[in-house]
């Protein structure tokens, strides 16, 4: 029994999101409505198009019962035939909705989700997303980039010389997003490597300039079958594979390198073979860039190079949007926007915008396969999809 | 001691799985569950060895003594009660665990993988203390 292809049978036909900054005067749930009509609007569909969502319920209002996702339903005033409270969203919301759509179950669903007016009262900490409540973790002041530097100081025990690719890679991408409009730290910069190396230290290895923002702002997709889709407003994007992948709860037990690193190579091998591509067809890579390591990380776990080499890799072949691994090509969450649990939502917007050929200045020419990816081996969970244009 | 602000500290709230591991703790004793049916040690603390899932375990005394498996600065803290910088350690003990905690009793320098460590004890108020890891002193025998 093969499986294979199916996911391709779905698209992506609806991208929207709202404006992303340091604060939003707005709710969460606010955020998310906006950016969820901005969706439709996109795919040319109304509410009464959808008949599945996965959005969770930020809240106010709602009840103890899940799923979340049902409150949704209530607030557009529509009657859905699948729910599903995907964590985080983009990758796995992505694919639980191609899932449910593939085998039937619901026909088009809403992705929508994101954060605002809940930074403020974090002023001075790190986000409360950030901070693990775990009795074995909290007490010890161990927040999630302490977990991703105590995996990337075993690499640099190892590689000590991928510290400066580190860098490179973060002032890329964040000079990648400098010159994004629409970005959170556009017009910051440009950095150079060695600025990257200079700021503020905050936990070893990483500085300020390696690790990656928390602000508002919400994201919001929309898929439907490809047939479907071919009615809509804009040209369908496929989901042309997909793999996640889980080792235990994040920021509990602390992670081991060794066992870490690879985690999403199995994903990334799923989400390949069940479209016949590999990672050198891959035009453009939205990786989740938390911080510098985990793009190199990332690299060597779906398969572009070995353990140690991706420091070479990108040196050689450049991350930049003119490189030949464009990566991150909206700034990423080092730079475009980080949202909470919703932010892995906008490496596929920017994936959907790429193929489409709307990105603009930050077009990648050519570009037709899009990997893009979320969490990493601090959070010891990964996962992978893989878009391209209906043909 | 660097790096510790004892008010202000979160406190570990233990349930009722954990709080063995806790009260060894405010008597000094480090220990982590060992399966009875496959010899297995675990931490963190489950309902069951995730080896062979036997509900039959016991808190068995560790020697605290150990090696750095990884260890970061910590420079800017994430909430009250932290003085950076501080260090966050992840410690292979002798029986073959693992135990993320603080470093102490060294300067603000990074602290190299592989050093040898032992455990101490910081005490945060009558009910909770916290074990964390010291340099080890050569030849204590401890």
């Amino acid at each position: 029994m093969s499986f294979r292809g199916r996911l391709a049978d779905v698209a992506i036909v609806g991208v929207g999101s709202t404006q992303q900054a340091r604060r939003l005067g707005t709710t969460s749930l606010h955020a998310s409505l906006e950016a969820a009509k901005a969706a439709l609007a996109d795919a040319g569909l109304t509410k009464d198009d959808v008949d599945g969502i996965a959005a969770r319920w930020p809240g106010p209002g709602g009840t103890v019962f899940q799923p979340g996702s049902a409150d949704w339903a209530g607030l557009l005033g529509i009657h859905v035939d699948w729910i599903g409270d995907s964590y985080p969203q983009g990758v796995p919301a992505v694919l639980d909705a191609a899932a449910a759509i593939s085998a039937g179950l619901c026909e088009t669903v809403l992705i929508t989700g994101g954060q605002a007016g809940v930074m403020e009262a974090e002023a001075g900490k790190v986000a409360k997303y950030t901070r693990p409540a775990n009795e074995f973790v909290e007490p010890y002041g161990s927040f999630t980039s302490t977990q991703f530097a105590l995996v990337a100081q075993r690499y640099l025990h190892r590689f000590p010389e991928a510290r400066g690719a580190m860098a490179e890679v973060a002032a890329t991408i964040r000079n990648t997003g400098s010159a994004n409009p629409e970005a959170v730290m556009h017009g910051r910069g440009p950095y150079t490597a060695q600025d990257v190396l200079d700021a503020p230290k905050v936990v070893d290895p990483f500085t300020r300039l390696d690790l990656c923002l928390a602000n508002e702002g919400a994201a919001a997709l929309v898929l439907t079958t490809v047939e479907r889709a071919r009615a809509c407003r804009a040209a369908p994007v496929v989901v042309l594979g997909g793999g996640m992948e889980w080792m235990r709860q994040q920021y509990v037990d602390p992670p081991r390198y060794e066992e870490v690193r690879t985690v999403g190579a199995k994903a990334a091998r799923r989400a390949f073979s069940m479209c016949g591509l590999g990672p050198e067809d891959v035009d453009a890579f939205q990786l989740y860039d938390v911080n510098s390591y985990e793009v190199l990380r990332q690299f060597e776990a779906v398969g572009l190079c070995g353990e140690g080499e991706a420091g070479e890799l990108v040196r050689e072949r450049g991350i930049g949007v003119d490189g030949g691994l464009p990566t991150c090509t909206d700034g990423g969450v080092l730079s475009f926007s980080h949202i909470g649990w919703g932010a892995p939502t906008l490496k596929i917007i920017e994936g959907v915008r790429q193929i489409r050929g709307e990105a603009g200045h930050r077009q990648v020419e050519g570009a037709e396969v899009v990997l893009a990816a979320g969490a990493g081996a601090g959070a010891q969970y990964h996962n992978v999809v893989l878009l391209g244009p209906d043909r | 001691m660097s790096g510790v602000d004892v008010a202000e500290r979160p406190r570990p709230e233990p349930s009722d799985l954990t709080r063995p591991f806790w009260e060894a703790a405010r008597e000094h004793r480090l220990v982590r569950q060992v399966c009875d049916a496959c010899g297995r040690g675990f931490f963190t603390p489950q309902i069951a060895c995730p080896r062979c899932l036997s509900t039959a375990w016991t808190w068995t005394p560790s020697t605290g003594r150990g090696t750095v498996y990884s260890a970061t600065v910590v420079h800017r803290a994430p909430y009250p009660g932290f003085t950076s910088p501080y260090h966050v350690v992840m410690v292979d003990l002798e029986e073959d665990w693992t135990m993320l905690s603080n470093l102490v009793g060294t300067g603000e320098a990074p602290v190299a993988i592989g050093s040898a460590v032992e455990v101490d004890w910081l005490e945060l108020e009558d009910e909770i203390t916290l074990p964390v890891f010291r340099p080890a002193d050569e030849g204590s025998g401890r």
